[in-house]
């Protein structure tokens, strides 16, 4: 019993980090239907400023603000120079220029920073643990869990109170009646992607204080994880997203803790194919989105 | 069957023929070293083909069909490797397995059909799902087959490498797999059934109205992609000796996917260009990358400049050409266009069926808006019923529960002695029901004739489908555009493109969406000349849809007014004329105080009781 309560606390630190990347592709997926590859490539920009301002010595929060902030900046650079030239072309190419723009991003970084793993700097307390009767979590652990429901909040109340947020939501269930609304196009995309930067940024700061280290590579898998997510969830569904990401989450980490040592090896083939057999009965994810039902015939 | 014209799919053929072995001529001149590049660039262009085969056809990215390529080069490997090394490196294989030892051509074909086998497996269980969810489905094709090769290591080596696989793979074996590759690929898209895809690609909806079934058509391409990506693999496999499961995943994967889309998915013509541009970019950029001086100056080596440089491209080809650098067309398309067919075209066949269309109490909510209330009607062949009604009183929901687009809350709909509730939507056209749509649903990237085309070949067992295609548009008056594509024509061509579309079905009832809507007088006389002759020389009966009202009494014999959604009013355009409740619905009930029947505020009066 133990082992599993401590399991599903693992379970809910890694599907909120699943959730919360999720939660970036799908802001942006519902409006402008690009699937964005190079989505990793923010949260890898977010590790290296972690690393740089760990090795200058600044305080934890001041690092995780730049890092967060970097990625933020990163997104809405992205959109303005890769992806607003390729607005309204096909779902295909966009994503071709996202991985156009993660390819060159990860040369960068092995050119640039290093090909090898970086050690970053933490402060202590990140790997300190606390009991509860006979469950050990990790201040990290503890720390994920606590900042993904707090996003989780503060994004809810955005999408529902804040008249950013309201539009986004508008042009994600038809975009052009939202741009006859009066909702700028460019606004409502760069915002977009800032949300999105800034759910990669917090995502990257949870990943690498768990870590420790940050890679050129870093962002691939686990934005890999959040694409099956966001489907699982609905894509272009934000509830979806979340509840995609912590399924997802759950699904590996009591696969990894459960399953006999000889079926170890497949586990990501298993996982996958629960999640596979999720979608056969229900296609359009677990909560669909809305604008699947728009369509006018 | 081939559905473009002999001359087009001739010219392809020869020109990839001709291709293929020139270019590997001219590489044995130069060598080894050429034929090796030229070897490996075939093996590719036959994966980017095969990926183009499913996805180009669909409109569905696969991010999955690397895995069939793995998949591919593992069996073929594994029945092409000696037995002595077998038994030394795979000790736990079993014994059938472990004897075998067969030729390269044996073993790609059994490979080709364990993973088509794969594939039909795969692709019926994802088949369900749309759009941007089936290309991520695809991306967790690929993972879970690089996790099984992975972890099933008595058969794969695990994530060792793979070797000992005799090379085999020469240049002629890869200029017979590519040759055969690109004829396969050119063929199927203009097949029956890659046509259909096609017009599925284009318009799910309209392509599921003129009767196509299209998890059908893209489980076939998905599964004939699936045999060449297969093909691919075995290629490669016995031309590198050696792989690991790394080398059938994601770098390949987007080098692929790449080629394909810089060049332009949907074409065979696309497909080679963007593998000969990536192709000869990589090349090129590999060269600079240990370094090289110019000018005196010494550039220093960059690790990765090769990867930089295809990323660049693709971001300059996209931004310049989002279709890809050939477009939407083959070459030979636009060499050898379609010409109109010349002579007379034959004549629609008259209709033979007297069953009457009878919907009864037909109700559709959506949530907690009741869009159309309990209306019933009836529609016989040879007659031209109306159905008009305020904007947003059920007349195109109607429609749609009709035409099976849309699945009635409640009611029934009944075609003679079947009943159409239950039945799927693509096969609801062989019950004599064909329909255009509000706002136009043609297949735009596809030729006016192949749009009549694939309606004709997807109805009654595709029977005399070119003479009832070309009957068609000559009905219409638009045989002289079938080279066109159909998104380019103007609004009024395009709306009777739509019809001939449905007519080439050749129909019993005919269901008309706002077909004048955007029309001037002229054309909007020309089309009530065109709709009379129907019902009057073929005998099919029309519901039609519209706002224009002159169109209407002049051409209905019976006309049925919604107004909220329910039915208020049945009858002769004279009697709907005269009718209060229809003149309420759509003037208002005009002021109080006034002359006009001030009582009709009070009471219910005739208004509802027709209504009733």
């Amino acid at each position: 019993m133990d082992l599993f309560l401590q399991q599903t606390v693992n379970a809910f630190a890694l599907g909120g980090t699943y959730a919360l990347l999720a939660l970036g592709l799908a802001v942006v997926f519902s409006i402008m239907g690009l699937i964005n590859f190079a989505h990793g490539e923010l949260m890898t920009i977010s590790g290296y400023v972690l690393m740089y301002c760990g090795l200058a010595g600044l305080p934890f929060a001041i690092s995780v603000a730049l890092a967060i902030s970097a990625a933020v900046v990163a997104a809405v650079l992205m959109e303005r120079i890769a992806f607003r030239p390729v607005r309204n072309a096909s779902g295909a190419t966009m994503l071709v220029t996202s991985f156009a723009v993660a390819m060159i991003l990860q040369v960068l970084f092995q050119n640039l920073i290093s090909a090898r793993s970086q050690a970053v700097l933490l402060p202590q307390f990140l790997s300190d643990s606390i009991r509860f009767g006979g469950l050990i979590i990790g201040i990290n652990k503890i720390g994920a869990i606590v900042t993904t429901v707090v996003m989780l909040i503060f994004l809810d109340w955005f999408m529902k109170h804040q008249k950013a947020g309201i539009a986004m939501r508008a042009s994600a269930e038809d975009f052009s009646v939202a741009r006859l609304m009066g909702i700028r196009a460019n606004t409502v995309i760069a915002g977009a992607f800032a949300l999105s930067g800034l759910l990669a940024g917090v995502a990257a700061v949870l990943w690498v204080s768990q870590r420790a280290s940050v890679d050129p590579l870093m962002g691939f898998t686990p934005v890999l994880k959040a694409f099956i997510a966001a489907i699982l969830g609905g894509l272009g569904s934000l509830r979806g997203a979340v509840a995609g990401g912590f399924l997802l989450g759950a699904i590996e980490i009591y696969l990894a803790a459960f399953l006999p040592q000889e079926l170890q090896e497949f586990r990501d083939p298993i996982g996958l194919c629960l999640v596979v057999i999720v979608l056969l009965f229900r296609p359009n994810g677990l909560i669909p989105s809305a604008a699947l039902k728009a369509e006018k015939v | 069957m081939i559905t473009s014209p002999r001359l087009q799919i001739f010219a392809a053929i020869s020109a990839i023929v001709v291709g293929v072995v020139g270019a590997a001529l001219i590489a044995s001149m130069f060598g080894a070293a050429a034929e090796r590049i030229l070897t490996v660039f075939f093996i590719t262009l036959v994966g980017v083909v095969g990926i183009g085969i499913y996805s180009g056809n669909s409109g569905i990215l696969s991010f999955g069909h690397v895995a069939f390529m793995g998949i591919g080069a593992y069996v073929s490997a594994l029945l092409t490797l000696p037995a002595q090394l077998k038994v030394a490196t795979l000790p736990k294989l079993p014994d059938w397995l472990a004897t075998t030892e067969m030729g390269l051509l044996p073993a790609t074909v059994i490979a080709m059909g364990v993973t088509a086998l794969v594939a039909l497996l795969v692709g019926a269980a994802i088949g369900r799902l749309e759009g941007s969810a089936a290309t991520i489905s695809t991306l967790g094709l690929l993972i879970i087959v690089h996790g099984v090769i992975i972890g099933w290591r008595d058969v794969t080596r695990g994530a060792q490498s793979f070797f000992g696989v005799p090379r085999e793979t020469g240049i002629w074996a890869a200029v017979i797999g590519v040759i055969l590759a690109l004829v396969l690929a050119r063929l199927y898209r203009d097949s029956r059934s890659g046509l259909r895809l096609r017009a599925g690609r284009e318009n799910a909806i309209a392509a599921t109205a003129v009767g196509v079934n299209i998890p059908r058509e893209r489980l076939i391409s998905f599964v004939l992609a699936g045999a060449v990506m297969a093909l691919a693999g075995a290629l490669l496999g016995h031309f590198l000796g050696a792989f690991s499961p790394k080398k059938f995943f994601f770098n390949d994967t987007f080098l692929l996917l790449a080629m394909l889309i810089v060049g332009g998915m949907t074409t065979i013509t696309g497909a080679v260009t963007g593998a000969v541009v990536i192709t000869l970019v990589t090349e090129f950029l590999r060269r600079l990358e240990g370094g090289f001086s110019i000018a005196g100056f010494d550039v220093p080596s960059v690790f990765g400049t090769t990867q930089i440089g295809i990323g660049l491209i693709i971001l300059y080809a996209m931004f310049r050409k989002a279709d890809g650098l050939a477009g939407l067309k083959e070459w030979e398309e636009r060499v050898f266009p379609k010409r109109p067919p010349s002579g007379s075209a034959p004549a629609l066949q008259e209709v033979h069926v007297s069953d009457s269309l009878t919907a009864s109490n037909m109700t559709m909510q959506f949530g907690g808006l009741v869009a159309v209330n309990d209306v019933s009607l009836t529609l016989t062949p040879g007659e031209i019923l109306g159905l008009i009604g305020p904007n947003g009183s059920g007349k195109t929901t109607l429609l749609n529960m009709l035409s099976g687009v849309l699945r009635p809350s409640k009611g029934a709909a009944i075609r003679g002695q079947n009943k159409l509730n239950g039945v799927p939507a693509h096969k609801i056209v062989e019950h004599g029901i064909a329909r255009t749509f509000q706002n136009i649903r043609l297949f735009p990237d596809l030729s006016v004739h192949q749009n009549v085309l694939v309606a004709a070949l997807s109805t009654h067992g595709g029977e005399d489908a070119d003479s009832r295609a070309r009957a068609a548009l000559a009905r219409l008056n638009v045989a002289q555009l079938a080279g066109e594509s159909a998104g380019t024509l103007s609004y009024g061509d395009q709306r009777r493109v739509e019809i001939a579309r449905a007519l080439a079905c050749r129909p019993s009832l005919l269901f008309l969406d706002e077909p004048a809507a955007g029309m001037n007088r002229l054309e909007t006389d020309a089309l009530m000349d065109t709709l009379r002759g129907l019902t009057r020389d073929l005998g099919i009966g029309i519901l039609l849809v519209d706002h224009d009202l002159t169109l209407i009494n002049q051409l209905c014999d019976r006309i049925i007014v919604l107004n909220e959604g329910r039915l208020i009013a049945e009858g002769t355009p004279d009697d709907i004329r005269q009718d209060p409740a229809v003149i309420e619905a759509y003037l208002g009930r005009g002021k109080p105080g006034k002359k006009t029947k001030p009582k009709n505020r009070d009471e219910p009066g005739p208004a509802t009781e027709l209504a009733g």
